[in-house]
């Protein structure tokens, strides 16, 4: 790739870079919608806090490394961190490539017009490096500048910003290359499910082997028993001086205590190394595309469960047809998508991970608790967890996954209430199941007595109908149907408030139930019967709490304008 | 059949559609023709039921879209301009959910979809998932399913769009099988050779407001002549000209 297309990439990424500024803007700042003028300068007030509290941070940070003395090599502790990071901008980047160099519809856009490959792949990448030099600066600037500040030292500022932006090159560059490579082989569409189950397989796999060789987890003892400062562990493929993370780390140690030259050195050699790289990867992206990407294996014809002939004609028995119809349809495009099936399954891997490896131990502590509503309620903190995942992935989603097809069931002869009924259904039921499962299993482990667990299981049922109710409601109020891509469906605000509501609701149980067992102990009132009136309480109030968002939500879908 | 009036639809400042009267009875192959942006696409969505009329009336079948959609719905076959359709789903699998959401008994569901599969050719496609269909069999899903639960009104936005000649060729058989039933058929086109065949009656929109409505004859009277073609008349009445092309077109050169 010569110069001259090296440069046209660059400018060519430039022009998308902003191309993308200015759809950002427009969706914001110029939309002229109340709604989301509000919304940015919310998100602008939160971004401007947590700065805020960040910068705080530092400073404090800072004046205590002015009163103690630690032993850290900084170029080893750098190492480490970009080490870590590699791992974020490998997975990143594998989204990126698969968006970016083969999914976005932009992409014919530009491969048609008068540009050579080269470019246009390599403007791509170019994207990619500034999108992360923001992200990366999102998170650090206010960090860069109290410490520039505070050590009068401005190249930690500068210094920074140019290894964010030079050092996600080498990732983005082989996984971009990967990717073409790979597409001559595997489906482009079966890209995303490829990537979700490797990202599901690195997050066990790493928790495993954390469980297994983290001394701190196997012996839980061991850190009181060892004295002396902490130290930073050995990992040769982050120090090597021959490797990206160690370059890294030694240019950000040296720039950190002012060490010029070696600063220079090293910030030279991973300049030199990434600019190189870049342009050979330029080169040979453009290459694996002439060579075979152009005609990059197509989605396979896919069959559905349903043979030619066959009528499958199926309906839940006590369910209104359609009401049926719509709950057979949900779990149907839930489970036949890799991506939607993962969100599924995330939750239930979480609490394997979180709970699974250190079962033992979290059960002997419990059981020591002895029989009682104390032991009952803490058996149903996996439930719990269960219940927010497993209601947030799923109600907040259910109608926006929908998406634009929406207009199927609102050019139908039904109401939108008795969609909102469907969607509560293919939520409850999934979730009930688990939350019913999961709940009965704690309890039969930590038997804290016959009528705690049978009652504290009762009370999961019910959170579990209002919850998933209460998030459907949410989830409808910020409903999106213009989605392209799993992961935009669920609106952000959404989120925030369906974990508040989760929050309300449990906390309300939680606080009840000990308010039910203090009033025993500070009156006569038998404890079963205080217990008993807590959690009529309780339950009575999840239920109107779902109601209402129900309510609310239905009104929306009233309004709803299918345009 | 179905009746509109002063149907409008608003967007802040802008008008999509204003003061518009129609009037469609049975058995009619009605074409609604204009250019981009006129407001076509407004007023079918409007008239099914899925836009709010800012102001105005509508009925289909004798109900009021507005204060009766589920009876009014239950008559209307609706097909979008390039439909969103579920991916995930089978063929043969989102007609049964279709005719579930339109109340058909299952057995006489089953029944339709099989005879509706076999006019459209895709009996030997229907256990696959529609995110492996082209455009033009996805619109042709999209007629199965309404059709699947016997319409009294069919609305159709840019039927064609998308379909080969001979898929275009048995869509228009089918719109003109449906007419001959006695049920309603309104479609909107940018081809007008095809409207122009088919029609027994036309109405042209431009920026919201319908500029002419009747039969090929009763437009050719409009417009003062006799003989002129249907996308003659359309220019004239839409005011694109040929002679404004070939200025801008000699303004690019150089």
């Amino acid at each position: 790739m010569s110069g001259r297309h090296l440069g046209g990439g660059v400018r060519l990424g430039l022009l998308l870079w902003r191309t993308q500024l200015t759809m950002f803007v427009n969706q914001t700042l110029r939309s002229r919608k109340p709604g989301r003028l509000v919304a940015v300068a919310f998100g602008i007030l939160i971004l401007v806090l947590l700065w805020a509290w960040e910068a705080f941070v530092t400073v404090l940070a800072l004046r205590a490394s002015h009163r103690f003395s630690f032993q850290l090599d900084p170029a080893h502790l750098f190492s480490l961190a970009f080490f870590a990071y590699t791992g974020i901008l490998v997975f990143s980047s594998l989204v990126f490539s698969l968006n970016a160099l083969l999914l976005n519809p932009d992409l014919d856009l530009l491969l048609s017009s008068p540009r050579p490959v080269e470019a246009v792949l390599a403007g791509r990448m170019v994207v990619q490096f500034l999108r992360l030099l923001l992200l990366s600066l999102l998170f650090t600037l206010p960090s860069l500048v109290v410490w520039s500040i505070g050590t009068g030292n401005p190249m930690i500022l500068i210094g920074f910003t140019a290894l964010f932006l030079l050092y996600p090159v080498f990732p983005v560059v082989i996984i971009s290359l990967a990717t073409l490579f790979l597409v001559r082989f595997i489906p482009v569409g079966r890209g995303k499910e490829i990537v979700t189950v490797l990202s599901l397989a690195l997050a066990l796999g790493i928790n495993l082997l954390n469980f297994l060789f983290n001394p701190a987890l196997r012996d839980p003892g061991l850190r009181a028993r060892r004295p002396g400062a902490p130290s930073l562990p050995d990992l040769p493929l982050a120090t090597s001086p021959w490797l990206p993370p160690g370059w890294a780390g030694r240019f950000a140690g040296a720039i950190v205590t002012g060490q010029w030259p070696s600063a220079i050195e090293w910030g030279g050699l991973l300049l030199a190394f990434s600019v190189g790289l870049f342009a050979l990867g330029a080169r040979l992206s453009g290459r694996l595309y002439l060579a075979g990407w152009i005609a990059a294996v197509p989605p396979r014809r896919r069959r559905g469960t349903t043979p030619a002939g066959a009528r499958p004609g199926r309906s839940i028995p006590l369910l209104h047809p359609v009401v049926s119809a719509i709950v057979l349809k949900d779990w149907r495009m839930r489970t036949r998508d890799i991506a939607q099936l993962a969100r599924f399954a995330m939750p239930v891997i979480f609490l394997f991970v979180l709970f699974g490896f250190r079962s033992s131990r979290l059960l002997a502590s419990v059981q020591s608790l002895g029989a009682g509503p104390v032991g009952a309620m803490l058996a149903l903190l996996p439930s719990w967890i269960l219940l927010l995942s497993l209601s947030s992935a799923l109600g907040l989603t259910a109608v926006s996954l929908e998406g634009q097809s929406i207009w199927i069931y609102a050019a139908s002869p039904n109401s939108f209430l008795r969609m909102l009924q469907a969607k509560c259904w293919s939520t409850a039921l999934p979730t009930v199941a688990a939350v019913t499962i999961a709940a009965a299993v704690t309890e039969a482990l930590v038997h804290p007595g016959w009528l705690w667990a049978v009652t504290a299981t009762g009370l999961a049922i019910v959170q579990a109908i209002a919850v998933t109710t209460l998030m459907v409601g949410i989830g409808t109020i910020f409903a999106r149907f213009d989605w392209t891509d799993v992961r935009r469906m669920l609106h952000p605000i959404a989120g925030l408030l369906g974990m508040v509501g989760f929050m309300v609701v449990v906390g309300a149980s939680a606080l009840l139930m000990a308010v039910a067992i203090a009033l025993a102990s500070a009156t006569r009132l038998p404890l079963a019967t205080t217990w008993l009136a807590a959690l009529l309480l309780s339950g009575g109030g999840a239920v109107a709490a779902g109601a209402l968002g129900l309510l609310i939500s239905a009104v929306r879908l009233e309004r709803l304008e299918v345009g | 059949m179905l009746s509109a009036r002063l149907l409008t639809k608003r967007y802040g400042a802008l008008t999509a559609v204003e003061d518009l009267d129609l009037e469609v009875s049975p058995g009619e192959l009605f074409g609604f023709l204009g250019p981009n942006g006129a407001g076509k696409t407004t007023t079918i969505k409007m008239l099914v039921g899925l836009l709010r009329p800012t102001s105005g009336t509508a009925r289909v079948a004798g109900y009021d879209i507005l204060a009766e959609p589920e009876q009014a719905k239950a008559r209307i076959g609706y097909v979008p301009d390039a439909a969103s359709l579920y991916d995930k789903l089978s063929a043969r699998e989102f007609l049964q959910f279709s005719g579930d959401l339109y109340h058909v008994e299952p057995r006489l569901r089953d029944r339709r979809i099989d005879a509706l599969l076999h006019l459209f050719q895709l009996s030997d496609r229907e256990g696959d998932f529609l995110s492996g269909f082209s455009r033009g069999m996805r619109q042709k899903i999209s007629l199965a399913a309404a059709l699947l639960h016997d319409p009294q009104v069919l609305f159709l936005d840019e039927p064609t769009v998308g379909l080969d000649p001979q898929s275009a060729r048995q869509m228009k058989d089918i719109l003109q099988d449906v007419c001959r039933e006695g049920k309603t058929v309104f479609f909107s086109t940018h081809i007008l050779e095809i409207a122009e065949r088919m029609c027994t009656r036309l109405a042209i929109i431009n920026h919201g407001r319908l500029i002419a409505v009747g039969t090929l004859q009763d437009l050719r009277r409009q417009v003062g002549s006799d003989g002129e073609s249907l996308e003659q008349i359309f220019l004239e009445l839409t005011g694109g000209r040929e002679d404004d092309v070939s200025a801008v077109l000699r303004g690019l050169e150089g």
